[in-house]
């Protein structure tokens, strides 16, 4: 404007300026886009830094508060929800600290600085282009709710896609299996049609919101127009000053159509920051007190009084004592949902019990720090989980800084140690997820191994042998022979020949122990045991031959 | 016989030992015991993360017959042996330069390593080890395992290659 008003209107009207007066605002104008370049450089350098840092350590903190979880919390989610809450809403929030709020705030700083030139320059003119703001104001108000819900409901739909995906690519072999490869098609195109669907209703908000924002804007710059026409037609305003004008109006509405355009961005942020937030405020059901009792390396005298359990309105266990010295091995029987599993989670504290109480060593477990404790525990599960990596790796789990020595040696007394010289790479060979490339009996020794490595005090077995071959079955259980010897052992099992090594057997029913005693003493009393045993003596034998 | 299992017993375990070659090119193993084992196989336990740890030597059907570790406290002969076999056995080419590593997955890889320029393929970015000492193990479609040194040795450029197909 000044290069207009002092330099070239003058000199169109005859007065005699010289042309290094162009050069000199230009210059000023070349120096001033520099400037801006330098500045806008070093703000979105900086926001990008400060929003990544942001969404990385919101991620850690959801990430580990999801660690601290009890197991009910992971029951009762689906894992493609949790994995879409920790990457994706992470990264839209991300995304709106790094774009969308220094946007916002230069813009509302733009906005200020150009309604002072703009009272500057005619405080009647300002006034009017106020006009339009009260409808522009209720339009954010109304849409900004439908939007926020919209968003919800979007990232929900996602969050059950990915859970398509987190349930089937684990489980392709289940599906190919079952020739289900169109029907899982089918779950994922609805899936991700319900995902179009929940963004076409934020879409059909937000595309008649925008452009309706936009009319209300053009409408303020008419009125403008037709006030400051008034105005020139009074004499008041020159064409000059109404050109000044309209130029820095235009430049006022475009910064407040960004603003208003950062309402679905600025939903979107707070649907997924609530999202994370359902996380973060959850409390772990099973959490350590706020003074424990240092327990340190655990004899594994185990004590349960008066144990009772629900699962919802459900009680499956219903008042169990029972004590396990350090070193005594005790099997746990009975027919499925008689609480087997449930007395091993409680033992691992899985749970707290409803009521009752578990003494390891005479002190109450929820007396003592979770962690510590569970670093006294071992546990071989019917499922060995093996995590993607080498086999050491895997082995050393719950000890990452074992030396080699230890892990072959953990691997030998597992019975594990040829078998991984037979692979490629040894010890340094990689199994897929989940250990997908070994068999059942490999990973089920691995995971012995894995056990062995933290020489816990108080180990539980829950049905290690129950999912392999008996010709396997007999050389995991060398291993777990080997694995018992010395420690307070819990051993779940269906087929009752591999307890043998049992000191007692513990024979549960309806969540209540029925039966206690040695093997020969249990047939001998003809009750549970010996039931289960002659059913499971005429599966083995099979059908009667008919000649 | 029962493998040493132990460093120190493997320092004094195996002084009786013996591990010839046959006149087949083959191995032969006598353990403490005097039994002569046939066609025996020798394995590095930690191949890729500490090649020279510990070795075990393996009758023709898998069984462990001696555990040695570290190699360095085995008897010379022993030790010589075993050295020898693995060195034959061994095809580890170094990478020396990085021409090219093509986007996506697999990844196209033109090298000029220390037996000469190769090319080959990657199928997956796990296939490429990072090791802890700054070495880089690349193991290509057909098994065949490449060597990097240092990381860090290598020019920028080229590491950028490596960081992306990683």
């Amino acid at each position: 404007m000044p290069l207009v008003d002092r330099v070239l209107i003058p000199r169109q009207q005859g007065v005699p300026v010289p042309f290094s007066a162009v050069w000199w605002y230009l210059g000023g104008l070349l120096l001033a886009a520099i400037v801006a370049w330098l500045l806008s450089w070093a703000r979105t350098w900086t926001l990008a830094w400060v929003s990544e840092r942001i969404a990385a350590t919101l991620r850690i903190r959801t990430y580990a508060h999801l660690q601290s979880l009890s197991l009910d919390f992971f029951s009762a989610k689906r894992t493609g929800d949790l994995m879409t809450r920790v990457g994706n809403d992470t990264d839209r929030i991300n995304l709106f600290l790094s774009v969308n709020v220094i946007t916002f705030f230069s813009d509302v700083l733009l906005v200020v600085l150009t309604a002072l030139v703009l009272v500057t320059l005619n405080p009647l003119l300002a006034v009017v282009t106020l006009v339009p703001f009260p409808l522009v104001v209720w339009l954010v108000y109304t849409v900004r709710v439908k939007l926020r819900r919209g968003f919800s409901r979007a990232s929900i739909a996602w969050a059950d896609m990915t859970s398509v995906l987190a349930d089937t690519i684990p489980g392709i072999r289940v599906v190919k299996a079952f020739a289900q490869e169109h029907r899982e098609i089918e779950r994922f195109t609805m899936a991700n049609t319900r995902v179009l669907e929940a963004n076409d209703r934020v879409n059909v908000t937000w595309s008649f919101f925008g452009p309706l924002v936009s009319l209300f804007t053009e409408c303020g710059t008419l009125v403008v127009w037709a006030a400051g026409a008034w105005l020139v037609f009074g004499g008041t305003v020159t064409v000059g000053g109404l050109t000044a004008f309209l130029a820095y109006i235009a430049r006022f509405y475009v910064r407040v159509e960004s603003m208003i355009h950062m309402v679905p961005a600025t939903q979107r942020a707070a649907a997924s920051a609530q999202r994370i937030f359902d996380i973060l405020d959850c409390q772990p059901t099973v959490a350590d007190p706020l003074h424990p009792v240092p327990l340190g390396r655990v004899r594994g005298r185990i004590e349960l009084s008066g144990v009772h359990f629900r699962y919802g309105t459900r009680e499956v266990l219903h008042g169990v004592d029972l004590t396990i010295e350090p070193g005594e091995m005790v099997g746990l029987v009975g027919t499925s949902g008689s609480g087997k599993s449930t007395l091993a989670n409680l033992v691992c504290r899985f749970y707290d019990p409803t009521s009752g109480s578990i003494r390891i060593d005479g002190v109450d477990l929820r007396n003592v720090s979770v962690e510590e404790y569970r670093s006294n525990l071992g546990c071989v599960l019917q499922e060995p989980f093996l995590f993607f990596g080498t086999i050491a790796e895997n082995i050393a789990y719950g000890c990452p800084d074992a030396s080699s020595t230890r892990i072959v040696a953990a691997a030998r007394a597992a019975g594990a140690h040829e078998f991984i010289l037979s692979l490629p790479a040894a010890y340094d060979s990689r199994i897929g997820e989940r250990g997908g490339s070994l068999s059942g009996g490999e990973r089920q020794r691995l995971s012995i191994a894995r056990a062995l490595l933290v020489d816990p005090r108080i180990l539980i077995l829950d049905e290690a042998t129950s999912s392999v071959d008996v010709e396997t079955e007999a050389t995991i259980q060398a291993a777990i022979d080997h694995l018992v010897t010395g420690r307070t052992t819990i051993a779940i099992a269906h087929r009752l020949s591999t307890l043998r090594r049992a000191d007692r057997i513990i024979v549960l029913q309806d969540g209540r122990i029925v039966e206690s005693g040695g093997h020969d003493a249990l047939l001998a009393r003809g009750g549970v045991y010996s039931r289960l045993h002659r059913a499971q003596n005429k599966d083995a034998a099979g059908p009667t031959p008919v000649s | 016989m029962t493998p040493p299992h132990t460093p120190s017993q493997a320092a004094s375990g195996f002084d009786s030992c013996r591990l010839e070659q046959t006149i087949h090119g083959r191995l032969q193993f006598t353990g403490t015991d005097g039994v002569t084992h046939g066609n025996v196989d020798i394995i590095r336990a930690f191949p890729i993360s500490a090649p020279h740890a510990a070795v075990s030597i393996l009758s023709a059907d898998g069984t462990e017959l001696a555990w040695i570790e570290p190699l360095e406290a085995a008897p010379e002969s022993l030790r010589a042996t075993v050295e020898r076999e693995l060195a034959s056995r061994d095809f580890l080419p170094v990478i020396e330069r990085i021409e090219s590593i093509s986007a996506g997955e697999p990844t196209g890889w033109s090298v000029v390593t220390d037996r000469g320029r190769r090319r080959f393929t990657v199928a997956h970015a796990d296939d490429i080890l990072r090791a802890t000492d700054d070495s880089v193990m690349v193991t290509d479609t057909d098994g065949v395992r490449y060597h990097i040194p240092s990381l860090a040795k290598l020019p920028v450029c080229e590491r950028h290659l490596i960081d992306r197909a990683m």
